[in-house]
């Protein structure tokens, strides 16, 4: 292998970097790569020596500040929840600029491309640079680059954009509901993944003095995809493997019968299959690994006194509808500091639709619903989450992959937003530092207050049922909640996993939480529940203290149907 | 713009739309069925017509006219292997990645994106290894150009579009409206949507959820070999050019808010008319990047669609 083909690999391993982030990283099927790269390359050739005679260094800086400004803009088709519509915007976007470079050959080049003298010398009398551009020096400039890139990857995944990250890639909803900006986070990523190609791109064309619509064509796209997915995991040298497959795949083209062109399509479609038949089997292997069940000795424990009891969050007259049923029609709450509140009534009642409004996923018809004195305006999770509302899904949602204790340090990323915490980290900033150390300790602390820091470091796959419904709370109560909303925690525990739960309950509440429970567990609501709420077909038709409720001849009526 | 020159872009652009209204229907019967974009359904389209010009004129087709026997296997094999081939990438690239509760399967998006790009690469390079050629002249199983005697049909202000273009809008209108009115009403179309609503609740009610996925995409694909049949007779046509093709449908579907049948239709006349416009005002090199920048565009500035 030749220098200018090895420079020319750790340029394309640049590419194939910067789309981990995105791909393996964040989890955002990103099929445009390539584009970003021919935006780097263009641009370059466009805009520096040889075009309009703008120095080189600049003219690569301007391409890769439009290719990141381009980046985040295809990123906005990533604001719905599922990230595949990325996949479409970004594939359409590869096949845009490599029609664009084809359909007008008196900007681009037509098919041949755009030709430029690569430079002999790199000359900056601005940085006091002059720089001989022999292929070894190409070679360690691509080199240095990766390694940067690299690098500064593995320690911004162990900060919090790792976490960010984590939560983007294994449960966007979930994150959403935590109060992480999923949106704007993921076109952070893709910004990040445009900017890298496009410096590839730059890399590329001045290395080898041409940028063609073949080098940068869809395919190319593919390939750097295949090469990101090849890794599997998310390791940082699984890019690199990828990359070494793709600089292999021309030769083994070349030795196949036909068109190169047409081979290296056909290596790159199969290449593709491989890779999903082994995510298959890794995926099987993953679901039937299964949970050892675990005994869990609950100490008891005495209730701690109460706070003053303040109204941290008011409902009122919330009136909700699906179409043109009616799930809440004006139903009034209020849910006080220290106070476990339990929502209970039949199926069908409008109790889940209730915590919709309340957590801020569900817009009412009409109602408002008031935190801490504060009317809530803002539609999704986000405001309620830094107003200190949380709520817990009905279904257990596990963030596969990440240790208990890292999904409560998602849940506490989620709930404060410290401005520029990833650049921080990534510069090692003392005050980086002690936030870190900060995050430990209430993690471990949270872990303890939730009982599970026997689990705080499995694999959440091996976590029961139970402990993962616990672990759901603990993630809500991470974001700095002030009000928690769950709905039916107790689905699927055992007893003694209910009994943990009581008492995880008592504590939140002795520390002044407020908790409103969905449940359906009568002994449970008994149990634990300071107040009761009853809806039937929307409405409240009871609220009172548990033995209060009891008694009431309507709640009797709604639950055994005698007139 | 000469008023006779507009009239002949417009007629023009309505039949260039009205096929990818068809195309666009199958995309947002996918999408609307099983929550996934399509993204090898225009290589399906092309494919589709390569495979009936394979097995008929073999791997050098010149342009020629068919004789009715010929011409009747053709037009067939073409409506069979879109069905084929659509009801095949459904199940062997969508279904192993869609969510499943029976086995505890979640849905995997990375996957069935990786899956469909595999499955479009491998059509265009399969046909391209077989077809080597640029582009090639494929024939007109219908001989709708023989509906004039001159093959051109002139409209009223001066201009003049070959004959089989209104043909080809009115064919392609009947088509889409009929197919729209049949998925709303017939069985299958209430089935269809109780399984695009939660599938597991339409299985418990005896809905064969997975016969009627695996419908859905055959069905897609007949509408994809109906596209082919009287969109690749009119031009020259390339083994790429079905991802150009599929997103400009697929731009069709954004326009009049996904999931929707009738929407998909009206997008696809508006995306044909602007195009046509585009390439008659600015000229041919924006023909492609019309389609694909309103993709673009589209999904940046509406990614919820224009209906929500």
């Amino acid at each position: 292998m030749s220098a200018v083909e090895l420079a020319q690999a750790l340029w394309l391993l640049v590419a194939a970097l910067g789309l981990a982030l995105s791909v393996q990283h964040a989890g955002l099927p990103v099929l445009g790569q390539g584009a970003f790269v021919a935006v780097g390359g263009v641009g370059t050739a466009l805009l520096g020596p040889g075009g309009r005679g703008w120095p080189l260094l600049v003219a690569a800086l301007v391409s890769i500040l439009a290719a990141a400004v381009l980046g985040h803009l295809v990123a906005l088709a990533a604001s719905r929840l599922e990230g595949a519509y990325l996949a479409l915007a970004t594939w359409a976007l590869a096949w845009l600029v490599y029609r664009m470079m084809l359909a007008f050959p008196s900007t681009f080049g037509g098919a041949q491309g755009l030709v430029r003298q690569s430079p002999a010398h790199l000359v900056s009398p601005w940085l006091g640079l002059d720089l001989t551009l022999t292929p070894a020096v190409h070679v360690v400039v691509a080199a240095v680059t990766c390694a940067l890139v690299v690098v500064a990857g593995i320690r911004m995944t162990r900060g919090p954009a790792g976490l960010d990250l984590a939560a983007l890639r294994e449960g966007p909803e979930l994150a959403a509901s935590l109060g992480i900006p999923v949106a704007a986070r993921r076109r952070a990523v893709l910004t990040v993944t445009a900017a890298l190609g496009a410096l590839s791109g730059a890399g590329t064309v001045v290395l080898l003095g041409l940028v063609a619509p073949a080098d940068v064509s869809p395919l190319l796209s593919l390939q750097l995809f295949v090469a990101v997915l090849v890794g599997g995991t998310t390791s940082w040298w699984g890019p690199a493997l990828g990359v070494a497959l793709l600089t292999a795949l021309p030769h083994v083209a070349d030795a196949l019968p036909g068109d190169a062109e047409r081979g290296r399509g056909v290596l790159t479609a199969a290449l593709l299959v491989v890779v999903l038949l082994v995510r298959r089997v890794l995926a099987q292997g993953r679901r039937t690994a299964a949970a050892a069940p675990r005994g869990a000795a609950v100490p008891d424990l005495p209730h701690p006194v109460r706070d003053a009891d303040t109204v941290l969050l008011r409902a009122r007259s919330i009136t909700a509808s699906y179409g043109s049923l009616r799930a809440l029609d004006g139903v009034t709450l209020e849910l006080w500091s220290g106070h476990v509140h339990a929502l209970i009534g039949p199926n069908g009642s409008g109790k889940s639709t209730l915590i919709k409004v309340l957590s801020g996923e569900l817009e009412p018809d009409s109602g408002e619903v008031e935190v801490r004195g504060t009317t809530m305006t803002a539609p999704g999770p986000e405001q309620r989450v830094l107003e200190g509302v949380a709520a817990t899904p009905q279904r257990t949602i596990i963030l596969p992959g990440l240790t208990p204790e890292r999904q409560v340090a998602v849940g506490l990323r989620g709930g404060s937003r410290p401005r520029q915490a990833v650049l921080r980290h990534l510069l090692a900033t003392p005050s980086s530092r002690v936030a870190a150390r900060r995050t430990a300790s209430l993690v471990a602390e949270l872990l303890r207050e939730t009982r599970l820091t026997p689990v705080a470091r499995l694999d959440p796959a091996e976590l029961t049922v139970g402990e993962q419904r616990i672990l759901q709370i603990a993630r809500a109560l991470a974001t700095g909640a002030r009000v928690l909303l769950l709905d039916e925690p107790a689905a699927g525990m055992s007893s003694d996993e209910r009994t943990t739960l009581r008492h995880v309950l008592r504590r939140l509440a002795g520390n002044g939480i407020a908790v409103l429970l969905v449940e359906h567990d009568m002994t449970l609501v008994n149990a634990v529940a300071d107040h009761v709420t009853v809806l039937d077909a929307g409405q409240v038709i009871a609220t009172g203290r548990p033995s209060e409720v009891r008694a009431d001849p309507a709640v009797q009526r709604a639950y055994l149907g005698t007139p | 713009m000469d008023p006779g020159v507009l009239l002949q872009a417009l007629v023009g652009g309505l039949a260039t739309g009205a096929v990818l209204g068809l195309v666009a229907l199958g995309f947002t019967l996918i999408a609307g069925t099983v929550r996934v974009l399509h993204l090898a359904h225009g290589d399906l389209v092309v494919a589709a017509v390569f495979t009936g010009v394979l097995v008929v004129l073999g791997r050098t087709p010149v342009a020629t006219t068919l004789d009715p026997g010929p011409a009747l296997g053709f037009a067939l094999l073409v409506l069979a292997a879109g069905a084929v081939l659509s009801g095949a990438v459904g199940w062997l690239a969508v279904r192993p990645h869609l969510p499943d509760v029976a086995s505890g399967r979640q849905g995997d998006a990375l996957g069935w994106v990786a899956a469909l790009v595999a499955a479009g690469l491998l059509l265009r390079e399969v046909l391209g290894v077989l077809l080597p050629q640029e582009a090639y002249a494929v024939p007109d199983p219908l001989r709708l150009d023989a509906l004039s005697a001159t093959g051109v049909f002139s409209l009223p202000g001066g201009g003049s579009l070959p004959a089989r273009v209104p043909a080809v809008l009115v064919i392609a209108l009947v088509v889409g409206v009929t197919a729209e009115r049949v998925l709303v009403r017939s069985r299958f179309g209430k089935a269809l949507r109780a399984v695009a609503d939660d599938p597991d609740a339409a299985a418990l009610c005896g809905i064969p959820a997975r016969r009627v996925v695996l419908t859905a995409f055959v069905a897609a694909g007949l509408l994809a070999g109906i596209a082919g049949l009287l969109d690749a007779p009119g031009r020259a046509i390339g083994v790429d050019d079905g991802v150009v093709l599929g997103l400009a449908g697929i731009g069709a579907a954004l326009l009049g808010g996904l999931g929707s049948l009738r929407g998909a239709l009206a997008g696809g006349l508006v995306v044909g008319v602007a195009q046509s416009l585009a390439v008659t005002s600015l000229g041919a090199e924006y023909a492609d990047v019309v389609p694909l920048g309103l993709v673009v565009v589209l999904l940046a500035v509406r990614p919820l669609g224009l209906r929500r």
